[in-house]
């Protein structure tokens, strides 16, 4: 409970940040609808006809009976309900999606779309919220040590790697990390997320198991990301140092870890998060390349076949929970800013 | 300042070196002795809808998870190679299928003693069973082609079917046989209850087959089969106990991991990988075992991929631009560009693989040899016997002892002729029909010039990528305006559907081990000829309609399966596809399967047992399971 005079001040400031969420949220829900509109719009103008690629697959190897080909398109056609006109489609769409419902997988017909992705998503969601924690972590200390003992040379050494490593792609780093784990000095497994013939279950072989396969695709993420986070940070604490608080600081004979922890790093933080919410948000896009290479389960690899096979309601079940996730995580740190930075105003 | 940055490096390596102690050393499945189970690559990769087994289903899920190859069962084999005991092999059925006398009823006698994996007996009425449900259901895998040839189903008594066509067939039964696979028998008993038999998931599938599911990776990732204990109550049986107590399907991911998992001992058998990774397994894996001991290594699939010509197209109506364009091909250099020289060449319109050389390639040599091209300027004999021959010697040098030296070897493992390039011939043909070569550059009769845009697959298809782009620049070479264009997703139903002008593919494959060429011929006639921007239905890819070609099917159509004149008639389409040339035959399909020796012993190989085609998403693969045997190497 607020002392009346307290309220008097606040008032003005917790109803401008009602009005500043209140439109920060319509712009977030106009982000997801034109989103998942264009997703829409895109997938239904691929050339890739789903009906055509099942009767393909279905008689690629096997007796395909020219009369019999004419028969099947129909009988499919029928049953995957794309003989409604796209206006149809798009209504059945919006109204099987406000329910949460992204209807059946066509190129896994007749499992639903949300039960594919509720099978992948932990799969992503814990691969890539790891490997992007770490490296953000990692890469902000590191850069900020480094921004701040500019003349350390390990710290200069780790800047090189760092650097150097940024621009590897992510299937040659894949494959370095997996030749010199998994063949030269061979102690990790190498495929799948965890050990065949174990039944997922939750217990200590289990996931210990999870983790020992994650080890290696987790590496190959870390080392490719953490660059960007370890130069971003160096830039920011660079600057940051020149400040006259920092200044000040050090002539006042503040301690150097305080300085750095609390004057310097803290502030330089800020954008950082802003940079690693974004991150998080797209974790929903999988890690199509890392999920190949290392034949982990994920929410890339069902997103290629869902392309790969015209599979309109997996790609847009994909596509739209990423599309939330993306736009959630800005809406997210667009509320938290202002309660963050003092220097940040509402008007 | 060194403290927090040495923490990050000790924590780094020890946290990848006590993880690798923790558990790198873990048996690689979890409670299954390695001697005792073969790991074969599952190449459709992840399955999308793992815990989907109800193989009845287009678009169901996994199929080369041993699902086909150690689950299902169905009337009849036939091998793409020797076969385990000839080429034919009556499974589920006692004897052939028997005919009518106008081919209008079908007559099964199917092997008693054959139970289902719960106990239960199979009888007629689970083939019965299988036809009438999936007629009810035409979205299902096989049920349009049962509508569209079955009238009436029938069980006299517990092992006899009867069916009644809907017109006469002759080749009715190729739809129980399996080439690559077939019409898989269901289980009445099971599917019965299910009120949507097409919404049944069908796990854990009972099977007819001599394994059942162990266990599989809900993320579809990996599926272990165990052997029955009443495996001899399957139609395996008659070979005997199948070696391996466990086979896993895995996905293994990209093909140097492959590799990486054979040279660990981790993958007995690699499906497929790039010609580089089995040089690489030539080399550095004694234990490796390929189909041929030696260069080529991959087996020939019974496959032709070609260039396909889409005969609707204005420029390729003209039966002398098609060989125009056949004679601009040095096949030498495609087979180096695709395969790396590991390719089995044919000139012809079948796949130089399994017995066709008998049947086909050995009685057709002279023919081929004194077949002339009538350029109205000159006369010119094509074919040249000794192509496979330069293509062994030119691969000598690097390869060495690899390369085989008998002529009997290098035919089968290169194949034998081809096209003689000559731009000169090429030129005449191509301004008999009307087209003019202004500057480098060829020009059609309308005066526009002469371009081409050869389909191919991209990414997914490596090998044939590569071959159509070294034969688009071949026809750049000679003044022809060809580009390729790349089209991963939804190539085959591009090709169906008539929108391209070229495509690397192929619309003819075949048994392999029989003669019989209905399988793709008879989609050939052209009662099933779409027009223009209408889908065709498969395989007649390249659109040809032939009168030629339509008599032979008709007399194929009426003749039996085994009739000796089969191979014959089969003999006529080959001379007439020569003369017409409606796609350009390039080679075999050739998989690169790799086989550890390691842990299994008594694969199949070219040389000394050809006893079934080892790539592992045959059907046919169950035959493999009798003859490995362990090695005795523990774990």
């Amino acid at each position: 409970m607020l002392c009346r005079g307290r309220w008097i001040v606040e008032f003005p400031r917790m109803r401008a940040y009602a009005w500043y969420f209140i439109r920060r949220l319509g712009q977030f829900l106009l982000v997801v609808f034109v989103g998942i509109n264009v997703v829409f719009i895109v997938t239904h103008a691929t050339p890739i006809d789903p009906v055509e690629q099942a009767i393909s697959s279905a008689t690629q190897f096997g007796q395909s009976d020219p009369r019999a080909v004419e028969i099947m398109r129909k009988a499919l056609r029928e049953l995957y309900g794309l003989n409604g006109t796209i206006w149809e489609q798009y209504v059945t769409f919006w109204r099987r999606l406000v329910t949460g419902d992204f209807g059946p997988s066509l190129s896994a017909f007749p499992t639903p779309v949300s039960a594919l992705i509720a099978q992948a998503l932990p799969w992503t969601a814990g691969l890539l919220s790891t490997s992007t924690l770490i490296a953000w972590g990692a890469g902000n200390l590191l850069g900020g040590l480094a921004g701040y003992y500019r003349k350390n040379r390990l710290l200069k050494g780790i800047g090189i790697a760092a650097t150097g490593l940024q621009p590897i792609p992510s299937y040659i780093m894949s494959l370095v990390v997996l030749i010199l784990f998994g063949y030269l000095w061979p102690i990790l497994p190498i495929s799948g997320g965890f050990q065949m013939n174990i039944s997922p279950e939750l217990n200590i072989r289990f996931l210990s198991s999870v983790v020992t396969h994650s080890i290696l695709p987790v590496l190959s993420l870390v080392l490719i990301t953490i660059g960007a986070w370890f130069v971003g940070m160096r830039s920011l604490v660079s600057n940051i140092v020149t400040e006259d608080y920092v200044v000040y600081a050090e002539l006042a004979g503040v301690d150097r870890r305080r300085i750095l922890g609390s004057y310097i790093m803290r502030n330089a933080l800020l954008p950082q998060l802003t940079g690693l919410a974004l991150s998080l948000g797209a974790i929903f896009n999988g890690a199509v390349i890392t999920e190949f290479v290392f034949g982990y389960p994920g929410l890339g690899t069902l997103l290629v076949r869902g392309v790969n096979s015209g599979d309109y309601s997996l790609v847009l079940g994909i596509a739209s929970i990423s599309i939330v996730a993306v736009a959630a995580a800005v809406f997210v740190i667009d509320l938290l800013y202002p309660l963050l930075d003092p220097r940040v105003k509402i008007e | 300042m060194k403290t927090p940055i040495s923490y990050f490096g000790v924590f780094l390596v020890s946290a990848i070196g006590l993880a690798g102690n923790a558990f790198g050393q873990a048996s690689y499945l979890a409670g299954i002795p390695r001697n005792e189970v073969l790991i074969c690559e599952n190449p459709e990769g992840r399955i999308t809808n793992p815990a989907w087994f109800n193989i009845w289903v287009v678009n169901h899920g996994g199929v080369s998870t041993g699902l086909q190859q150690l689950g299902m069962d169905t009337l009849w084999y036939i091998d793409a190679d020797a076969g385990i005991d000839g080429v034919w092999d009556n499974s589920l059925a006692s004897e052939k299928p028997a005919y009518n006398s106008d081919f209008t009823q079908m007559t099964v006698k199917l092997r008693p003693g054959i139970y289902w994996s719960d106990g239960v007996e199979f009888t007629a009425d689970d083939v019965v069973y299988t036809v009438e449900t999936q007629m009810k259901n035409p979205s299902t895998v096989w049920g349009a082609a049962f509508l569209a040839s079955v009238d009436s189903v029938t069980a006299p008594d517990k092992n006899t079917v009867v069916f009644k066509l809907k017109r006469p067939n002759s080749r009715f039964h190729a739809i129980f046989t399996v080439r690559w696979n077939a019409a898989w028998i269901m289980p009445k008993h099971i599917f019965e209850k299910q009120p949507d038999p097409t919404k049944f998931d069908f796990n854990p599938p009972v099977t007819l087959g001599p394994y059942t599911l162990k266990s599989f990776d809900p993320n579809g990732g990996w599926y272990i089969w165990q052997r029955r204990d009443d495996w001899q109550r399957t139609t395996l049986a008659r070979f005997g106990e199948p070696g391996p107590k466990y086979v896993a399907y895995i996905d293994p991911g990209p093909p140097d991991k492959r590799v990486i998992l054979q040279l660990n001992h981790e993958l007995d058998i690699i499906h497929d990988t790039t010609p580089e990774g089995v040089f690489t397994l030539a080399k550095q894996s004694p234990s490796t075992h390929f189909w041929f001991k030696g260069f080529p290594y991959a087996h020939p699939d019974p496959t032709l991929p070609a260039v396909i010509l889409n005969n609707q197209v204005e420029m390729f109506k003209n039966r002398d631009v098609r060989w125009a364009l056949a004679l601009f091909i040095d096949i030498k250099a495609v087979s180096l560009a695709s395969y790396r020289g590991a390719a089995t060449i044919s000139a012809i319109g079948v796949p130089p693989t399994g017995l066709y050389p008998k049947y086909y390639f050995d009685p057709l040599e002279d023919w081929l040899k004194n077949f002339e091209i009538d350029t109205g300027k000159s006369k010119y004999k094509p074919y040249d016997p000794t192509v496979a021959q330069q293509i062994a010697d030119s691969l000598r040098p690097s390869m060495g002892n690899q390369i085989p030296k008998d002529p009997k070897e290098i035919a089968t493992a290169f194949g034998r002729g081809w096209w003689k390039p000559n731009p000169q011939v090429a030129a005449e043909l191509l301004e008999r029909a009307g087209y003019k070569k202004s500057a480098n550059q060829w020009m059609k009769p309308d005066g526009t010039p002469f371009s081409i845009t050869l389909l191919v697959e991209g990414e997914p298809r490596p090998t044939m990528t590569r071959a159509g782009t070294m034969i688009a620049q071949e026809w750049r070479q000679f003044g022809i305006d060809a580009k390729t264009q790349a089209y991963p997703s939804g190539f085959f139903p591009r090709v169906a559907s008539g929108d391209y002008e070229a495509a690397i593919a192929w619309s003819v494959e075949t048994w392999g081990g029989h003669p019989d060429l209905s399988f793709f011929l008879d989609s050939w006639h052209s009662e099933f000829l779409k027009p223009p921007g209408q889908m065709q239905p498969p395989r007649n890819w390249q659109r040809v309609s032939n009168p030629e070609f339509d008599k032979i099917i008709e007399q194929i159509r009426a003749i039996g399966f085994d009739d000796p004149k089969g191979v014959e008639l089969g003999q006529q389409y080959i001379k007439v596809a020569v003369k017409e040339m409606p796609t350009i035959p390039l080679m075999s399909y050739n998989v690169f399967t790799c086989m550890d020796t390691t842990y299994w012993t008594g694969y199949p190989s070219a040389e000394s047992d050809p006893y079934t085609d080892p790539v592992p998403n045959w059907a046919n693969t169950k035959y493999m399971m009798v003859k490995l045997k362990p090695t005795g190497k523990k774990q």
